[in-house]
């Protein structure tokens, strides 16, 4: 009888918190959350970004795809929507540096297919995975690398840049649809940790100047330029029967640690993924998010032979260990996913089924980087001395046509085309200064509860956004970088150590646009508040 | 050559008896309450044989340790165990700013009754750290050490950087100046753990680069957060347990979070814990990482080396400027004082450090190149290396050293006895930006000191990573 009595009570107790849950749930101010992923792994090689020289993919490690996260609140025409895309992609293309644009040829099928979604609620972000296919140019692959496909193919299938991007705007768009179309009721909840995986890869040296990677183990080491920021930002999504769907994770580190793979990969977040499924049930779905990175990367400065055995011991050797190892990318993994696992009973108990939500879309012009006439000088300078060895390599090559039987024959080739246009682009970035000295760039904020979002297309040095995430009225500010299609912007500290990220060729813009994208996106923010 | 180690390890409180001056602030506190016990706790390791070697390390809840202090304890040791080589012990501080004076004086006006005197307190912190020193040794037995190495975000830089190029220390960045953190963190926590010859764990060594702070203001006695750590280690691996806090180079890190805060309170009011117990709940889960991977991998027999040296440091240039501002200053708050004795408990502290400052350049006019003597320690235990220095080290000097280090883990540990109530060691852009870590009277020994300790530090662990040990 008193076991009947406890049953009954527990029943009573479990009905009335599902019955809240669910008419909460039913109200149209409710969030709605629908998810999907979509498989963007090519079927044939394709150009691998993220390298001065080509690569043309040979195999795949592991899928590319991008996860789809579905927000509705409210009802009808007038309804709050966000549709939040993240792509194993190095950056998104997005007309700003060149013709090709992925961003708008997943919004334009996606408006095609659902009327009701406005271009400016589709907000597409890269993890920066520099394993994945080439999308930020429709050009001929000569005139991206030098080389043409067929010759790098050497007359077997490839896929070039401009069928890619069309393939992969497809598959996202039905990913979107699907996702879209899965929307159901359901409640977030905010949480912060700690993974100590983004580390600032600036090294300053004792004479004053700055270097991207590099030795530490040098008397000439000073000190790691910038500062990093290890905090996880995390958004948990439930249905109404508080299980979880999937998370958005946010971390202040690009996905590079495969790097100069031949082989498609998602870096990791593959492994992050599988780890997590394996943890929390395999239809979770993972969004993942680089906030403000630009000189970050997941490679470590100081210590890496302690961090390699630890690798090691921790079991995960099968696959090498070290810089650039598998291993590497699951002590990320396993960093990631004990954080989120241990906060996973207390998110679980602080649902929020109604959190506030808002989405802008602003275009926001920021000042061009001013460039001096001997920035100028000396880039030509180099694309001079590029475009010889380009010459002559290419000479070579036409004298000696049986090197191409050499795997990977293209690689100097293609680094020094890929140089000279570098160096080109620094006149070209001067001439338009002088015409147009503002850019207009996109930029999202999304609040969603007691967190914002706040997105931005560049590589932006971690000191931007830790600006932002200092002065936002939020508990939580995402930053959100690579929602279009990259280019550095660095600190003025960063310009005056004068290592690869800010110098001339890598940036279109420089502190005064940084400053002007803080200052334009907190007051967006603060709209909000 | 490798060799058998022999471990032996003792823990002793070192609670004062209250009420009690505590120090790290420049105001004067009583502490009424002991919120947490304080304690030492002592580790011995030994080789034995012609190439035999010995290191005494004691980890003391303490905000600095007086060099004259250190000397007291190694007499003390030294009076019982005439054998050893008394230079091979030291001690560290955990920084913790609720622990009490130690500097005999010059830090305080503290009332001369009613409350527990510096003298007294320093008598039975040698009596304490002394007898557990001796108990260590002899309960020194066959042991064996691990170690590991995992991760944990418990150290901000907790210096500024404004549009302006200045700095600050702890203010504010929630402004639309604010630029950046000046330096970087070192967020490794390196571990060591110790069996006995029966296989039981008896300690474990834990490297944070960040000082116990958390709880620096507080009138009370506290641990801060190495007690939640102690005991969380205790509650995993057994209450025997003995646990060793060392701050790696850590004087430009605070455990205080500097911007997000209102997140990070969220995050602790949902778990249910305390600011030093979720410093210690990251820390403990960073131990536990390398627990689990390194405790099949134990080493009974390996190369271990101590070198220990006087090291002399270039002190930082007192200009003329520096000389006359700080004059003012002490002239003004003397006159303060005597014509208000209360504007002592404020006062006094500020005074005597810009006061020191006075007396540096005044003997720098006799001798023109004045050097502070460190006391410098560098052990190779087996792959790794522990080296020690007096200072509130700023974190690039000891990124620098492990960077360059031939070991495979470098233990930095800081604030291993201070020249009176201790003293920042900053860089060159911590001077450059300003704030009060990096101005002169907080600094005896500046940038370039800091570069000849690197250096010298990196040299030593060459030394013993040489085939031929010099």
């Amino acid at each position: 009888m008193i076991f009947l009595k406890h049953q009954f009570f527990t029943l009573l107790f479990l009905s009335v918190i599902s019955f809240q849950g669910y008419t909460q749930s039913e109200n149209e101010d409710n969030l709605k959350v629908g998810w999907s992923t979509a498989d963007i792994t090519p079927d044939m090689p394709v150009l691998v970004a993220g390298q001065f020289h080509a690569r043309l993919s040979e195999g795949v490690m592991d899928p590319v795809t991008a996860t789809i996260l579905a927000l509705e609140s409210g009802e009808g025409t007038n309804s709050e929507k966000t549709i939040w895309i993240s792509c194993d992609l190095v950056g998104i293309s997005d007309g700003m540096r060149a013709t090709a644009n992925l961003r708008d040829e997943i919004r334009n099928r996606v408006i095609k297919a659902i009327p009701s979604i406005l271009p400016e609620q589709i907000i597409v972000n890269a993890t920066h995975t520099h394993a994945a296919p080439y999308v930020a140019s429709t050009a001929s692959v000569e005139d991206i690398y030098g080389v043409s496909l067929e010759q790098m193919a050497d007359g077997k299938p490839a896929m070039s840049p401009s069928d890619y991007i069309p393939f992969a705007a497809d598959k996202i768009a039905e990913g979107v649809i699907s996702a879209w179309g899965k929307r159901k009721p359901g409640g977030m909840s905010l949480g912060l940790g700690h993974a100590v995986v983004g580390l600032n890869r600036l090294q300053a040296l004792k004479h004053g100047k700055s270097r991207m990677y590099g030795n530490t183990n040098s008397p000439e080491f000073s000190h790691i330029e910038g500062y990093e920021d290890h905090s996880l930002n995390l958004m948990y999504f439930w249905d109404i029967n508080k299980q979880l769907t999937g998370i958005i994770i946010n971390i202040a580190s690009p996905s590079q640690v495969s790097e100069h793979s031949y082989e498609l990969s998602a870096d990791f977040w593959h492994d992050t993924k599988v780890a997590l499924r394996k943890s929390l049930g395999d239809s979770v779905y993972v969004l993942a998010q680089a906030s403000s990175a630009g000189d970050q990367s997941p490679h470590v400065m100081v210590g890496s032979k302690a961090e390699e055995r630890m690798q090691k011991l921790l079991g995960f050797a099968e696959e090498g260990t070290g810089r650039g190892s598998n291993a590497h990318r699951k002590y990320i993994a396993k960093q990631i996913v004990d954080e989120v696992t241990d906060l996973f009973p207390v998110m679980k108990a602080n649902i929020d089924w109604q959190p506030e939500f808002k989405h802008e879309m602003k275009l926001v012009p920021l000042s061009r980087r001013l460039l001096s006439e001997e920035d100028v000088a000396e880039a030509t300078k180099e694309a001079k001395t590029w475009q010889a060895e380009y010459d002559k390599l290419k000479a070579e090559v036409r004298d000696n046509p049986a090197m191409i039987e050499t795997p990977r024959w293209y690689k100097d080739i293609t680094i020094s085309y890929s140089k000279l246009r570098r160096g080109l682009v620094v006149s070209e970035r001067y001439e338009l200064e002088k015409v147009q000295p503002k850019m207009p760039i996109e930029v999202h904020v999304v609040r969603i509860g007691d967190a914002v979002f706040a997105t931005n297309p560049f590589e932006l040095y971690l000191d931007y956004g830790m600006q932002m995430k200092a002065q936002s009225p939020a508990i939580q500010t995402f930053i959100v970088q690579l929602t279009g299609s990259g280019s550095y912007l660095p600190t003025k500290r960063s310009i005056e150590g004068g290592a690869y990220g800010a110098v001339p060729a890598s940036t279109l813009m420089g502190p005064k646009g940084g400053d002007e994208l803080v200052e334009e996106t907190l007051s967006i923010i603060n709209t909000m508040w | 050559m490798a060799s058998q180690l022999y471990i032996g390890s003792r823990t002793v409180d070192i609670t004062p008896q209250l009420p009690v001056a505590v120090t790290g602030q420049f105001h004067l506190r009583i502490a009424e309450i002991a919120e947490t016990p304080l304690i030492a706790t002592v580790m011995v390791l030994e080789t034995r044989g012609a190439e035999g070697d010995l290191a005494i390390m004691v980890s003391c809840d303490a905000l600095y340790i007086p060099t004259d202090l250190v000397a007291l304890v190694r007499q003390a040791v030294k009076k019982q165990l005439p054998d050893i080589d008394e230079n091979k012990i030291f001690l560290n501080a955990t920084h913790t700013h609720t622990a009490p004076v130690l500097a005999l004086d010059g830090e305080y006006l503290i009332p001369k009754t009613g409350v527990t005197q510096v003298k007294d307190y320093r008598k039975f912190f040698v009596e304490k750290i002394s007898a557990a020193i001796v108990g260590a040794y002899h309960d020194r037995s066959p042991g064996s050490v691990a170690w590991g190495m995992s991760y944990a975000v418990a150290g901000y830089n907790r210096r500024i950087v404004y549009a302006d190029g200045t700095s600050g220390m702890s203010s504010k960045t929630n402004l639309p100046e604010f630029r950046s953190l000046e330096g970087s963190e070192d967020h490794d926590v390196n571990t060591l753990f110790f069996w006995n010859d029966q296989n039981k764990l008896i300690s474990i060594v834990v490297g944070v680069a960040s000082p116990s702070q958390e709880v620096e203001g507080r009138y009370a006695v506290n641990a801060d957060y190495w007690h939640p750590v102690r005991e969380g280690i205790k509650e995993k691996y057994g209450k025997d347990v003995n646990v060793l806090g060392w701050a790696a180079a850590a004087g430009d890190i605070t455990p205080h979070i500097r911007y997000r805060k209102e997140a990070d309170d969220r995050m602790r009011n949902l778990r249910n814990l305390s600011r030093t117990e979720e410093l210690a709940r990251r820390i403990i889960l960073a131990v536990d990482e390398s627990y689990d991977a390194v405790a099949t991998e134990r080493h009974s027999e390996l190369v271990f080396k101590h070198q220990v040296e006087e090291l002399p440091l270039p002190e930082r240039w007192v200009t003329e400027k520096n000389y006359l501002e700080a004059k003012a200053f002490v002239t003004n708050a003397k006159e303060q004082i005597a014509e208000d004795p209360k504007a002592a408990d404020a006062l006094y502290r500020m005074m005597n450090w810009q006061e020191r400052t006075v007396k540096r350049y005044e003997k720098q006019l006799d001798n023109p190149k004045p050097m502070y003597p460190m006391d410098l320690h560098v052990i190779r235990l087996g792959d790794i290396a522990i080296c020690t220095n007096e200072f509130e080290l700023f974190s690039d000097f000891g990124i620098r050293m492990m960077a360059r280090s031939k070991a495979l883990q470098t233990f930095v540990i800081q604030l291993t006895g201070s020249s009176d109530w201790g003293s920042y060691l900053p860089t060159q852009r911590a001077v450059n930006g300003g704030a009060y870590s990096a101005i002169i009277h907080s600094n005896i020994v500046g940038p370039v000191g800091g570069q000849v300790l690197v250096d010298r530090t990196v040299e030593v662990i060459d030394q013993l990573w040489d085939k031929e040990v010099k």
